[in-house]
């Protein structure tokens, strides 16, 4: 049993802000849990709460079914990878990953045995000698994570392990993270980034976290599920907003009312959208946000039902693609992400058709309206 | 500030020539010292005192080491090295903590102890002498190492605290997830790391220790319990006018010194730079 549970984990520094608020979440056994947020969201906070690096909070933290919250970090069967790895600079590569073991009084042949079995998996063999400084940052990355495999974790801890590494090398990483996982299926994975790419590329389970204007809201959990299910399914304008790049357009529109097919709405420019979500509890005439992501705009030869149409502002051309800049769009302009060179240019107007299946409405409160049709 | 042209052009030729002199200042009295030291006492007499020795004579050092300075020697290397080791354990365990526990009155504390530099160590040599008579330590060896210590804690914390706060708070928390207590953490992780500040710490008490007059003349009294600068003192009243062979002392006193300083020189630097340096 290696899930892990925490329940109404409060944290705050001093007599500041909460940094972490009312987090309620279970981790299931050998599942990639990803905490993503924007900086200063708590993150680190709330992983490090798990380590046992934090203390002084309120709620409770389970590992397996032990609660952990008076443990030793040595104690919890976890281990760490740091963002800036950590190493210890004094010790050659194979004492780093020896150290915690001869801590614990492991025998000789057993450490040999682990270290030699974790540079083989990592590919550091003809490392071992080294001291942390003749490496490179790649190395160093896979010496912190061989120093978290031979200690033989339930619970594997990442905090932004690739995000000193340059783009290429991070991909490369990221592979072998998921390789990592794929090679200790019993072992759970918490994993801290506020790269939305390597959440969706290695997450079963993502939790997001809120940050930003709402004090209130700062440190609580956005929204927990599957990669996907943030993505079609985002349950605040904060996940809807987060999540994709660029991101969702959103629309200030009016509630007209509920029909069969969905929640029917007007826009400022006129258009009539019908948006198959759920919204009798609201009244005719409500204020409510339309969302969708510029990816799901595709261009159409004439106004029809479920489009848009504005001036075209700006093209950016990227070969594959191109993002037209669309005039309207409160507060960022609308953003559309259309194959090719998109075949409009600046000054033209354009109309796009927005698929019902991928709009998303929103109330007053910045709450998501349930979808009629499950994904 | 942007320096003009003028100004910098001055500067790359004043710097070097005031560099010179200062050089100057310092290796002549050197010079003099070696050389007149190697003279016959009726050489240094009849010469001019800048022309080399006939011959490189070391009847000086022959008297001189034939006395009581290897007596000298041995209480200097002895009080030194108990006093530099103790100095280094008790500040790196103090900066250790200093930089990295938390606890109520750590930065009072700190100052406090970092104030302690300003305490002119003449005020405190009556008590010091009392005390030291009292514990009947006096005439011992043993008297100077309490001052010695004492007298190098607050810089040697100040240093050593400045350089612990530069170890990343990660190693500690690597540590502890590797299983290590604070003492092992101390022992295993920051003293190993402060290796380049512990050689400062080391070099510059040991050079002040070693020169050390004013305790040493208070504290002890017979030629077999006095250091090395006391040595410059006795040999002053036995050799009178023999400056040859006072000389002889004084550079016999000062090679370890030198032959420490070629060798660590770059650490001192570090290390002070290590200190005062900080983001
Ligand atoms: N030791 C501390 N004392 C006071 N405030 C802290 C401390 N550590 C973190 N905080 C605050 O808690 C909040 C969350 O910090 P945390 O490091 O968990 O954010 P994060 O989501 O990991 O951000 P990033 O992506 O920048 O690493 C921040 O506002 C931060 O300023
Ligand atoms: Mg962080």
């Amino acid at each position: 049993m290696t899930s892990i549970t925490l329940s109404g984990v409060n944290k705050s520094f001093g007599a500041n802000f909460p940094v972490i608020r009312g987090v309620d979440l279970t981790i299931d056994d050998g599942e990639f849990c990803v905490f993503l947020g924007p900086s200063g969201c708590g993150k680190s906070t709330l992983l490090r709460m798990v380590a046992g690096l934090e203390t002084a909070y309120s709620g409770e933290i389970r590992i397996g079914d032990r609660v952990v919250d008076k443990v030793e970090p040595a104690d919890r069967q976890v281990a760490m990878v740091f963002q800036n790895y950590a190493l210890y600079p004094h010790m050659s590569v194979y004492d780093n990953m020896a150290f915690g073991l001869r801590q614990a009084k492991t025998p000789k042949d057993e450490i040999e045995r682990r270290v030699k079995e974790a540079a083989r998996i990592l590919q550091i063999e003809p490392l071992l000698d080294r001291m942390p400084k003749a490496l490179s940052g790649g190395q160093r990355q896979r010496v912190a994570i061989g120093r978290a495999i031979v200690r033989q974790p339930k619970v594997f801890l990442f905090d932004e392990p690739l995000s000193n590494l340059d783009a290429a090398l991070r991909v490369h990483m990221r592979s072998e993270i998921a390789t990592l996982h794929r090679n200790f299926p019993a072992a759970s994975m918490i994993y801290v980034t506020h790269d939305q790419t390597e959440a969706m590329a290695l997450a079963d389970k993502i939790v997001l976290l809120h940050a930003g204007k709402d004090m209130l809201k700062h440190g609580s959990i956005a929204q927990v599920g599957k990669p996907l299910d943030l993505y079609h399914r985002p349950r605040n304008l904060f996940v809807a907003g987060f999540l994709g790049s660029p991101t969702m357009n959103f629309l200030p529109a009016t509630f007209v009312g509920q029909e069969t097919g969905g929640a029917h709405v007007t826009l400022k420019g006129g258009e009539e959208l019908v948006v198959p979500v759920d919204g009798s509890q609201l009244a005719a005439g409500a204020p409510v946000t339309l969302g969708v992501r510029p990816e799901h705009l595709a261009p159409v030869p004439v106004p029809a039902i479920q489009t848009l149409t504005r001036k075209v502002s700006a093209v950016e051309h990227f070969g594959e693609y191109s993002f037209v800049y669309l005039d309207g769009g409160t507060p960022a302009p609308l953003i559309a992400k259309v194959a090719g060179d998109g075949g409009v240019k600046a000054g033209d107007s354009a109309t796009f058709v927005a698929p019902a299946d991928c709009c998303h409405l929103f109330d007053a409160d910045g709450i998501a309206l349930n979808h009629l049709n499950s994904l | 500030m942007a320096s003009s042209p003028v100004s910098r052009a001055t500067g790359r030729v004043a710097v070097p020539v005031l560099g010179l002199i200062w050089l100057a200042v310092t290796t002549v009295p050197f010079l003099f010292m070696v050389m007149t030291s190697f003279k016959t006492q009726q050489e240094s007499f009849s010469s001019s005192v800048w022309t080399l020795p006939e011959a490189f004579n070391l009847v000086n050092y022959i008297d001189v080491l034939s006395g009581s300075f290897l007596t000298y020697l041995k209480n200097s290397v002895m009080v030194v090295a108990i006093s530099v080791l103790l100095v280094m354990l008790i500040a790196s365990m103090a900066a250790y903590a200093f930089a990295r526990i938390r606890f109520r009155f750590n930065e009072a504390l700190f100052g406090l102890i970092v104030a302690g530099m300003i305490v002119p160590i003449h005020i405190t040599l009556v008590p010091i002498y009392l005390m030291t008579r009292h514990m009947g330590l006096y005439d011992s060896p043993f008297a100077l190492i309490g001052p010695y210590v004492a007298t190098s804690l607050p810089i040697s914390v100040f240093i050593l605290t400045e350089f612990m706060r530069q170890i990343p708070k990660e190693l500690e928390e690597a540590a502890r997830l590797d299983g290590c207590g604070p003492f092992t953490i101390y022992f295993k992780i920051f003293l190993p790391l402060s290796g380049p500040g512990l050689s400062t710490v080391a070099i510059y008490n040991g050079i002040m220790m070693w020169n050390e007059f004013i305790f040493a003349y208070v504290l002890t009294s017979s030629t077999s319990t006095r250091t090395l600068p006391m040595a410059v003192w006795d040999f002053q009243g036995q050799y009178a006018s023999n400056i040859p062979a006072i000389l002889t002392v004084v550079t016999l006193t000062s090679l370890p010194l030198i032959v420490a300083y070629a060798f660590g020189q770059e650490k001192i630097v570090n290390g002070m730079m290590a200190g005062s340096l900080k983001g």
